[in-house]
């Protein structure tokens, strides 16, 4: 075992800080299922060094980077790192590696990493209208992916998608969509590949440096933390804004120029996704966005803000029972909420409580809708003087 | 058969003749085709092809399993980046699958397969679903002929571009 | 784990093999694949010696993985696979690889690269011999008594056959008397033999066999299981009952299908159970007495269209019979018989036919583009003669539809409770119509009458006895082998979504209620992987095809696996 990659982690992570609380621990939605399961007690091995045990126990992967345990730990343990540097070095020991999906999606991400021009714009009908080139692009992230992927679950990732080219064009905004966007790689990433995610890493920040744009925009919030934070700690730091639709439209709507119309749900209930929350801090825009459409109500669901619950499984690898039973106590509560609609700001919350929803062990009466299709359903068609709101960029 | 044989010595004697010069260009021109067959329907078409003595270009590698619906995509994208230059998935005719649905399934999943091909900016015809029964032995040998040359041509084209 | 002791073996299969390929040279490329410490060439593998070979290798060189490459697993497999067993290695540690019928045979003129081939097939099943693990073949206990649904002709046949073998039965009608359709039927083709006689000669030999229990207007209420151990339970009357049985035989026969009536509006050529009745209810009428005199009979009424593609089979030769019945009892009858087309299939029915046209029933040929219509008020039927060219009036005292045989409405609970399938019309579907007639694809389920198609007396009669001695089988065994080769579920990972039921074929994999993980029921699980590959959660593998095994065997096909 190389001692120095075990050090360094133990550096990196903070590790040696831990003062042994069990914060963590008692925070860890899959902790609270899977007793075999404690970030405490692999931080310990790791700083006793005992990598080895750590490896040959399959757990590792059931962390979701949820990052409820790092915002928690009073000793700044950085455990969703740890997670990532863990993984990493378990894959160049040629241990036998987790997947779910039967790895097609890491596959699909893959092949990205070849520099095959892709076909996934496609999806781009005529009423929508994108730009070639200009300041401001829409990140699509996997969304093309995941409409093939999990079509058995009767979902269409995609209509996301329309529905922020959608919004965007409302707002005056024509995006570059581009064809040779790839996979962020965060998953991979936190797969311990970092070897494909570099090379991903780089087609996109190439992308984006010679489509020209100033301002990306994201449905999903783990690719726009990846360009955001993650991209500048491997490949330095770029000018480009990078913001999450939520974002747009709030502004929008606090400087009128964008107007939700009523809808016919009253009752909405909002799932914080954990990167948009605890990762990118954005709490209140997606929540302004709700309040600002007439005769509703948002109702609070228990857990929420900093300390709401991951939708289950992570980057690709850790479908599990416990997942599912992760799952099942977050839709429980959204149910309890008395909402008809739970509304989610991330493609993964949406596949993933789909998929919860989709079983037959229990029966919810809530009803699950990512955020872009509620604004572009509720949007105001009278007002057409896009022009002279157009927003810079 | 004795035609067949005589037939045979002629390469043979030829190719001694031509084999330093052969050796190489010959190796170039079969390209590699992981072919899934089934364990019921289509492996069994394969041995059929063998049993007749259909002829068909060495550019299959086959690998066994016991219903096409055992691949995912995978298994096939896999295969495609590993070197393959072609995939064939095989399976019983829908109405004779051995797993009732299997074939079908497998179906969905090349269809699947193909989807993701596309976005992924992959030539969709790289890949090919076959449904061979145990007694089409014929279709199997013609698959195979028309196939590596489907593949071949592929190629030419895709250097051509180049 | 154990150090890697693979040995190869490559056959010569004298020149069916080494005509075409090198195999010293493949069994020399062979010697330097990871993992392989022995590797020959034999000119006949599966002859004695050659098998002793490699048995004597086993031993000498403590191999403890075996390839052979030689011809096809589909013959020789169980040949090689015994040599293994014979020598302590298990079964499952042996891996065949093709390099006759997918490589010599098919690449006679290629020599070098067919060498080639089968150096890179031989790495192939290194690779994946190297990942192989060893199983048992379970044998499974029978039950030895069986369970026939359906009590017509089929059923009865079925349990009587089985009755005498010693075998204990269940046999469960729905309706309160034994028979089914023939309790309808009048004279029977091609013998005119009378139906009552005929089923109550059947019924009394049925009832001679003590170890048969008999249940009427009986139903199904439940069934579990598999092959050799079914849990039933059956509610006859008002009370149920559990049994156990090893096999099953669905008897459970078809309806005759009766246009709807209609009070305004239009029924099928006029239908009204009156004047214009089907060819059951002329039978129920032929034991009484007929006395209408001009009878016409339409064929294929409800059946070869868009809403029932099929044909129905048995209508030609029940018209043909019917209208001869009808023409002895009375000479002055006329009987006419429009037909699309008449399929009297084998030496006595074609011989009925001419005996009907001798004794001079009329057939008129109809197209379906311009169908008889029927004009009750001027009792005649109208019909396009092709051959005319125009329209003809046929008089009528009677019309007799030959509507087809039809499923039962609630056939589908059946299948479900047995988890088999029925096409599109309700009709149950055999696993293959020449390889596995009569059986179901699910192990001990078997199929036999018009439940399957329709039938008439004399086939469902055979296929009852071929349905029967199919289930007897496993019940005189009283045990079945099961090959491992079955998917598997690891628990953590499962998160009970449920999607490997919904896949498959066999429901040999279902949620359990308590754990809601999935379980998979060995005996019933064929290995097919089809929930393997559809696990969101990769929580399912296929014991002897992991997907591990197919990725190495993937890989060595490109590239030489590094020691």
């Amino acid at each position: 075992m190389a001692k120095n990659s075990i050090d360094e982690i133990i550096k990196k992570t903070n590790s040696y800080l831990c003062i042994d609380c069990g914060e963590c621990t008692g925070s860890c939605p899959v902790s609270r299922v899977n007793v075999n399961y404690s970030p405490r007690l692999n931080v310990e091995k790791m700083v006793l060094g005992y990598f080895d045990e750590i490896k040959k126990d399959e757990n590792i992967w059931s962390c979701l980077v949820c990052g409820l345990c790092s915002k928690r730990c009073p000793s700044d343990v950085k455990y969703d790192e740890f997670i990532k540097l863990s993984r990493k070095e378990i894959r160049k020991h040629n241990e036998k590696l987790n997947y779910s999906h039967n790895r097609i999606i890491q596959k699909s991400m893959e092949i990205m990493t070849q520099g095959n021009t892709q076909k996934r714009t496609e999806w781009i009908g005529k009423e929508l209208k994108v730009s070639k080139k200009g300041k401001f692009l829409y990140f699509t992230g996997c969304l093309p992916y995941f409409e093939v992927i999990f079509e058995y679950l009767n979902i269409h990732p995609l209509e996301t998608a329309g529905n922020a080219v959608k919004i965007l064009n409302k707002l005056g905004i024509e995006p570059v969509v581009n064809n040779s966007e790839v996979c962020c790689g965060r998953d991979l990433l936190f797969n311990g590949d970092e070897e494909n995610f570099l090379k991903l890493a780089k087609i996109n920040t190439k992308m984006l440096k010679e489509s020209g744009a100033e301002k990306v925009v994201f449905t999903c919030p783990e690719c726009l933390e990846t360009l955001k934070e993650i991209y500048p700690e491997y490949l330095g730091k770029t000018d480009v804004e990078f913001i999450h639709i939520t974002q747009l439209v709030e502004e929008a709507v606090k400087k009128g120029k964008l107007e939700l119309d009523s809808s016919s749900i009253k009752k909405f209930t909002y799932q914080d996704p954990c990167i948009l929350g605890r990762g990118l801090g954005l709490y209140d825009e997606p929540r302004n966005i709700i309040k600002s459409i007439p005769e509703t109500e948002l109702l609070p669901i228990e857990r929420e803000r900093e300390n709401s619950i991951c939708c289950g499984p992570s980057a690709w690898v850790s479908c599990t029972n416990y997942t599912k039973r992760i799952q099942h106590v977050r839709l429980g509560q959204a149910e309890k909420t008395g909402a008809e609609v739970l509304i989610t700001a991330c493609p993964k919350c949406y596949i993933h409580f789909s998929c919860a929803l989709s079983g037959d062990d229990e029966d919810y009466k809530i009803k699950l809708m990512d955020i872009t299709t509620l604004i572009a359903e509720t949007m105001k068609s009278k007002k057409k003087h896009t022009d002279s709101h157009r927003l810079e960029g | 058969m004795k035609k067949k044989k005589t037939n045979a010595k002629i390469t043979k004697a030829k190719m001694t003749k031509a084999k330093k010069i052969k050796k190489k260009t010959k190796k170039l021109q079969y390209p590699k085709i992981i072919t899934f067959a089934c364990n019921w329907c289509s492996y069994a078409g394969a041995d059929l092809a063998g049993v007749s003595r259909f002829q068909y270009p060495p550019s299959l590698r086959l690998i066994r399993v016991m219903c096409a619906g055992r691949i995912t995509p995978t298994f096939i994208l896999d295969a495609l980046t590993d070197g393959a230059d072609g995939v064939i998935v095989s399976g019983c005719h829908f109405e004779d699958c051995h797993y009732i649905s299997g074939s079908r399934k497998a179906e969905k999943v090349v269809e699947t397969t193909r989807k993701l091909m596309h976005l992924l900016g992959m030539d969709g015809r790289r890949l090919r679903f076959e449904l061979i029964s145990a007694a089409e032995g014929q279709k199997f040998a013609t698959v195979a002929r028309e196939f590596t040359e489907e593949i071949t041509n592929l190629k030419k084209e895709k250097h051509g571009k180049k | 784990m154990n150090e890697l002791r693979i040995g190869v073996f490559v056959c010569k299969c004298g020149s069916n093999i080494a005509g075409f390929i090198d195999v010293p040279a493949v069994a020399e490329y062979a010697k330097g694949l990871p993992g392989v410490v022995f590797a020959r060439h034999n000119l006949y593998s599966c002859s004695e010696s050659g098998t002793q070979t490699i048995k004597d290798s086993i031993r000498e060189h403590n191999l403890n993985r075996v390839v052979v490459a030689a011809c096809t697993p589909r013959t020789h497999e169980p040949v090689f696979r015994a040599a293994c067993e014979d020598e302590g290695l298990n079964q499952f540690l042996f891996e065949f690889v093709n390099i006759r019928e997918h490589c010599s045979w098919v690449h006679m003129q290629e020599r070098e690269l067919a060498t080639q081939k089968a150096k890179e097939l031989v790495r192939m099943g290194v690779a994946r011999v190297a990942l192989l693990e060893p199983g048992e073949m379970t044998e499974v206990e029978v039950i030895p008594s069986a369970l026939v649904i359906g009590g017509g002709i089929s059923g009865i046949t079925a349990a009587t056959a089985l009755g005498s073998m010693g075998l204990k039965v269940i046999l469960a009608e729905r309706e309160k008397e034994l028979g089914g359709m023939l309790n309808d039927l009048y004279k029977l083709y091609p013998t005119g033999e009378d139906a009552r006689e005929f089923l109550d000669k059947r019924i009394k030999t049925l009832k001679k066999f003590k170890n048969v229990e008999i249940l009427t207007s009986s139903e199904i209420k439940d069934i579990e299981g598999y092959i050799g151990n079914y849990n039933v339970i059956i509610k006859e009357g008002k009370k149920e009952k559990d049994y156990k049985v090893g096999t099953i035989i669905l008897a459970t026969g078809a309806l005759t299908y009766k246009p709807k009536k209609v009070s305004k509006g239009k029924s099928l050529f006029n239908y009204d159970g009156k004047n214009v009745i089907t060819q059951i209810q002329l039978e129920n009428r032929l034991i009484k007495g007929l006395k209408e005199k001009k009878v016409v009979m339409i064929q294929c009424a409800g059946s070869r269209v868009p809403e029932r593609i099929y044909c129905s089979r048995i209508c030609c030769m029940t018209a043909i019979k019917n209208g001869m019945l009808l023409k002895k009892a009375n000479k002055d009858a006329e009987v006419t018989i429009l037909y699309r087309d008449l399929q009297t299939y084998g030496t006595d029915y074609e011989d009925e036919l001419r005996e009907a046209k001798k004794a001079g029933v009329k057939f008129i040929r109809y197209s379906k583009e311009k169908p008889p219509s029927v004009d009750k008020k001027k009792k005649f039927v109208s019909v396009h003669h092709e051959l005319l060219g125009r329209n003809i009036e046929i008089p009528f005292d009677l019309v007799v539809l030959s509507t087809p045989l039809i499923a039962h409405s609630d056939v589908k609970k059946l299948s479900q409770k047995l988890k088999v399938p029925v096409d599109e019309h309700g009709f149950f579907l055999e696993a293959h119509v020449k390889l596995r007639p009569l059986e179901f694809a699910t192990d001990g389920v078997f199929i036999c009458g018009c439940a399957h198609w329709p039938a008439d007396i004399t086939e469902s009669i055979s296929q009852a006895l071929g349905a029967t001695s199919k289930a007897a089988i496993p019940l005189l065994n009283l045990k079945v082998t099961v090959e491992p080769i079955i998917s598997y579920v690891d628990e953590e990972k499962c998160t009970g979504c449920g999607i490997c039921e919904e896949n498959c074929p066999y429901a040999a994999i279902t949620k359990d209620p308590e754990t809601k993980k999935a379980k998979v029921t060995e005996v019933i699980c064929k290995g097919c992987g089809i929930c393997a590959s559809n696990c969101p959660e990769q929580a399912i593998d296929i014991k002897h095809y992991k997907d591990e095994q197919f990725s190495a065997q993937l890989k060595a096909a490109f590239e030489e696996v590094k020691t």
